[in-house]
């Protein structure tokens, strides 16, 4: 259930409470899904980046049907794609905090936090983003 | 267009299509697929024992092996399918199939797709099987229509287009599918008020948005076109198909780059450069409608309408026969004909260019099927009359 096996550095990141996301060694891309080579420059040396959770939104949904989801997710919910800038743009899913009173819109700032939903009876760290403070981010 | 013919020249000479509500098949799946394929036999006017080759796509669960007790089968030269769980593959089986003929392999060659839930699961899980991991289940995503809601929200919000068009293409297919004694909807056109205050499925889609899931079977037989001709029904010839997808997309976990479109746009480019045809040259769409926005999209990136002007084009009055100008899913499509994994909108390519569609487009002679819209790859192909 966790990919093809490339992506095990990002899950082992998650059980220390890290985000960390693949760059090619020899020529900077970023991946994502990971990948055992660099299909850019041919390169077989990848490094894992601790990487900040703080990005926009991309898309989103708030799903209302049941089609089986985690338990920790009570519907309605709303999941999101988001863009990770530090990352090379690389998008990362997850859902947006149910305590947001904020209508979810592309664009909008946000920053992840770990959340533990549960699948089948086994734990599955994932991403709860919330609104970031944007005034906050442009001053940086 | 140009005069070089596809695989040396290949026809659709027979269809089938068995359907029945979902849970309602008379029989198993590969029950209902024998009488597909016979029926399809039956319409070319060919004997089933003459088959030498089957071709399906999204995971179909029949062998053709098996087949061969019930069909009389002499000789089995190609059996293969199309990767990928999703509908991209239902036009790609078409070249498929065509290669085959068209480079000796095989002579009679049947592509075909069944699906009966109570043998094979429900079809949305069956084509999530493909994609899900631990990162996609703990965003809550588990179904097709999730991951298509996030395409058509950013296609939507992002372009500024409203997403009231989506209704456009809805009542099309109604209006067609219910002036179609084979489909579900027969005799009823979509109430615009139940579509409007549908239940929320996934934002933006409510239930309307979404293509049902039926059982049954479907089967189209290809031979060569010089066989074809003199067969019992008028052929319908394969002009060209494209398949795939290119760098920047694919099983990506949601970081496709063109992340707003259906995925057709390198597809049909080379559909568009292969055939020398353009879109106007096509006279009726039969689009896999999934769900409504990615059909809008599959539109979009045929290039029959722009993100610019998609709110001109999609309108009813142009969707529908015989009056509009571009007659998409005669047969009510997915959303309202029904749904054996899309198959329909590949039969009804065949019999809208023989005259026989429930909603003849006059003089079509060229016709589009533009397949399983937003999956990891996709697939189109342009059917066109023998006089073209």
């Amino acid at each position: 259930m966790k990919g093809l096996g490339a992506d095990a550095p990002y899950w082992q990141a998650l059980q220390q409470g890290q985000l960390k996301l693949q760059q090619c060694s020899d020529c900077s891309q970023w991946h994502w899904p990971a990948v055992w080579r660099c299909g850019e420059c041919g390169s077989w040396e990848q490094q894992w980046r601790e990487v900040t959770p703080r990005g926009r939104i991309y898309s989103w949904t708030r799903s209302h049907y049941d089609f089986g989801a985690p338990k920790g997710l009570p519907l309605p919910y709303v999941s999101v794609v988001v863009e990770l800038a530090e990352a090379g743009n690389l998008r990362l899913l997850g859902h947006l905090a149910a305590n947001s009173d904020k209508q979810p819109a592309i664009g909008m700032a946000v920053e992840g936090e770990l959340f533990h939903c549960e699948v089948d009876g086994e734990s599955i760290p994932a991403w709860r983003w919330q609104p970031g403070n944007t005034t906050t981010e442009a001053a940086q | 267009m140009s005069t070089q013919k596809f695989c040396g020249g290949v026809s659709a000479v027979g269809v089938g299509l068995r359907q029945y509500k979902r849970g309602e098949a008379p029989m198993p799946e590969q029950g209902v697929l024998v009488q597909a394929i016979v029926d399809a036999c039956e319409d070319a006017g060919i004997n089933p024992a003459d088959v030498d080759g089957f071709v399906s796509y999204g995971d179909d669960k029949n062998e053709p092996v098996r087949l061969m007790s019930d069909l009389g089968t002499k000789n089995l030269c190609i059996n293969t399918q199309v990767w990928g769980g999703g509908g991209g593959g239902i036009a790609a089986a078409f070249g498929l199939a065509a290669a085959a003929i068209g480079s000796g392999q095989a002579r009679t060659v049947v592509v075909f797709r069944a699906l009966v839930q109570d043998n094979s699961g429900r079809m949305s899980a069956a084509v999530m099987r493909h994609h899900l991991n631990d990162h996609i289940i703990g965003a809550g995503l588990i179904a097709p229509a999730q991951i298509c809601a996030l395409r058509a929200q950013r296609m939507f919000e992002y372009h500024g287009i409203s997403n009231a068009i989506t209704e456009e293409l809805v009542r099309a297919s109604y209006y067609h599918g219910s002036r179609n004694p084979e489909a579900t909807s027969y005799g009823k056109e979509l109430d615009i008020d139940a579509y409007r205050n549908g239940r929320w499925i996934a934002e933006p889609f409510r239930l309307f948005d979404c293509s049902r899931e039926n059982d049954g079977a479907g089967a189209i037989v290809l031979v060569a076109d010089d066989v074809a001709k003199d067969l019992r029904k008028p052929p319908v010839r394969l002009l060209g198909v494209a398949n795939g997808c290119e760098k920047g997309w694919g099983d990506l976990l949601e970081n496709d780059t063109h992340y707003d479109s259906a995925g057709f746009r390198p597809v049909a480019k080379r559909l568009w450069e292969q055939t020398g045809l353009t879109p106007s040259d096509v006279d009726v769409v039969q689009l896999y409608e999934n769900f409504s926005a990615q059909g809008i999209a599959s539109l979009i990136d045929h290039g029959f309408c722009s993100y610019d002007n998609v709110e001109e084009f999609v309108r009813f009055e142009n969707l529908i026969a015989p009056s509009g100008a571009l007659p998409v899913n005669t047969s009510g499509g997915n959303f309202a004909q029904g749904f054996i994994h899309g198959f329909g909108t590949a039969v009804e390519s065949v019999r809208v260019l023989r005259g026989e569609s429930a909603n003849p487009v006059a003089d079509a002679r060229v016709c589009l099927l533009a397949g399983g819209p937003g999956a990891p790859t996709v697939s189109s192909a342009l059917f066109g009359r023998a006089d073209l």
